[in-house]
């Protein structure tokens, strides 16, 4: 038996019901170092396993291939490049943008790893894969503890 | 049954349970699972496979939460299995990597829970009000301590238990706790208190109930051949037994967990037990509510019907007594961080069969059970855990 025909399935015997849930997900350890950084000083901070050598951006508290734990957080340039981006000209209900909106993926410089974000102050045609950009942060009285602190990217 | 590999336990880590932590589910992960690698003396090249149980994603607020957690599991690139039944979860997920070493397909396998309650708002029982049937139960706007508290009745009603014989678990529990360093809500208790603690839901009482919780535990098994390269004490996974019953638990007489029984046979059987109460040296039962400890010792067929109370006030399943019951502390006393907690209970077995339980050590520890519980009360997991005799 289909109810294809039927639109709104209101009109069958129904329940309305809906999941409440809300949540407040805090930072971690390596987040909370992460963050506070970003917002009292500007800064990115990676951390780095000597071993591996390998460079983690965003900062983790553990190296992902020797498991050890990383307590060391060192202060990492505002700069990247580019590695691959994207241009949406719609938002989620498929009405057009009044300005199309880029995200990137930029790796940071000096580390094995970046961050997504949006690039700004940059026209989308002459937007390439290799461009180095810089973060943009908003004044410090705007910033929040959030990656939103960085307010976009843009060519450096 | 065509068992390849004898499987062993190698080694066991846990985190501090607390009702919020500083760590994300990652961190916590990478915490439980770095113990267990030290304590085997292992690295993560050791490792070749993990096994990840989680109850549901709703209480992390992340959907497909185990690939979330799968970096702090210690398992990038390597063969990961996420399992999952409810609160059953815990003593699921080492019968998970049991498949894994037993049928001969990896030497070791990396077991991880995880729960991170805390995200959770208002409160982590929000979540489960949605693990309802939407038409036939949820219009009525249920949660989680109403079909505890009708359990706990009906097991009173039939077998003519006095709360007080129940409140006893609690004060047990949360005592063995004090004991734990883990531990979350180890209390010197009286019945009393229990029974003067507010009427959550009759016949419920606040003390009578686990608390939400942020933990992880981590447990490390291998083959016996590859086992002995690592420890000259290996504890043995010589049982493992699960069932599931229907979710309409309208359907059954909610006094005796029958599917916590054919969970227990199935582990036994394999484990050539044949007399559980005399073969069983000790034991980790679910013990999210009171209630549930005495009604799973009668599910593990540890004590007959409607007597394990009697076991409780006696002082049998004391930490000195003759069958040592939730001598961690349990949910009741260490925490209920869910899938963390039922492998809490697996870790307690692997360090009590090696004597370095400390002071909640058990006299004469040489065969333990450990059993979770959950869904829609209707799953039953069991391990079997012994150690060379």
């Amino acid at each position: 038996m289909s109810f294809d025909k039927i639109r709104d399935p209101r009109k069958l015997r129904h329940q309305i019901g809906h999941m409440e849930c809300d949540y407040v997900y805090t930072a971690g350890v390596a987040g909370e170092r992460f963050y506070l950084a970003l917002r009292e000083d500007g800064k990115l901070l990676a951390t780095r396993c000597d071993k591996c050598n390998i460079t983690y951006m965003p900062p983790r508290m553990y190296c992902d291939k020797c498991f050890a734990e990383l307590t060391n957080y060192k202060e990492v340039p505002l700069t990247g490049i580019i590695e691959s981006y994207t241009i949406t000209y719609f938002d989620m209900d498929g009405e057009v943008l009044p300005e199309p909106l880029v995200l990137a993926f930029i790796k940071i410089d000096q580390t094995d790893g970046g961050l997504i974000h949006t690039v700004g102050n940059i026209k989308p045609e002459s937007l390439k894969i290799g461009t180095k950009v810089k973060a943009l942060f908003k004044d410090k009285a705007k910033r929040t503890g959030a990656l939103t602190d960085i307010k976009c990217f843009q060519p450096a | 049954m065509n068992i390849k590999k004898r499987v062993a336990v190698v080694g066991a880590g846990i985190t501090l349970f607390r009702r919020r932590l500083k760590e994300s589910g990652k961190e916590l992960s990478f915490h439980a699972v770095n113990m267990a690698l030290e304590s085997a003396e292992m690295t993560r090249d050791d490792i070749d496979s993990v096994v990840m149980g989680t109850a549901p994603d709703a209480f992390d607020g992340i959907h497909m939460k185990s690939e979330n957690l799968l970096d702090g599991a210690g398992a990038t690139q390597k063969p990961y299995t996420h399992v999952y039944v409810g609160g059953g979860t815990g003593v699921f997920s080492p019968i998970g990597g049991w498949w894994h070493v037993a049928s001969g397909m990896h030497d070791t396998c990396l077991v991880v829970c995880e729960e991170k309650m805390s995200p959770c708002f208002p409160h982590p029982q929000t979540a489960f009000r949605t693990i309802w049937d939407p038409i036939t139960s949820r219009p009525l706007n249920p949660n989680l301590v109403w079909i505890f508290a009708l359990e706990m009745h009906r097991y009173m009603k039939v077998h003519n238990i006095p709360k007080e014989h129940i409140a006893q678990v609690a004060v047990k529990n949360k005592g063995n706790a004090l004991d734990h360093p883990s531990a979350q809500l180890g209390a010197k208790i009286t019945v009393d208190d229990v029974l003067n603690s507010e009427i959550m839901v009759y016949p419920v009482n606040r003390l009578d109930i686990s608390p939400p919780s942020d933990g992880a535990a981590a447990l490390i098994l291998a083959s016996e051949d590859v086992a002995r390269k690592y420890t000259d004490a290996p504890v043995w996974l010589d049982g493992v037994g699960w069932a599931l019953d229907s979710a309409y638990w309208t359907n059954r007489d909610l006094y005796y967990p029958q599917y916590v029984e054919e969970a227990a046979k199935m582990a036994y059987k394999m484990a050539k037990i044949n007399d559980p109460p005399k073969e069983v040296s000790f034991a980790e039962p679910y013990d999210p509510f009171t209630y549930k400890e005495l009604h799973h010792l009668e599910g593990l067929q540890l004590a007959k019907k409607g007597e394990a109370p009697k076991l409780t006030v006696e002082g049998v399943t004391a930490r000195d007594g003759d069958l040592p019951v939730c001598p961690s502390g349990g949910l009741l006393g260490v925490g209920n961080p869910i899938a963390a907690a039922g492998l809490m209970k697996c870790c307690e077995a692997f360090w009590q069969l090696r004597n370095e339980a400390g002071k909640r050590q058990v006299p004469k520890a040489e065969t333990g059970v450990c059993q979770a519980w959950g869904d829609l009360m209707q799953v039953g997991t069991v391990c079997v855990f012994k150690r060379d005799s």
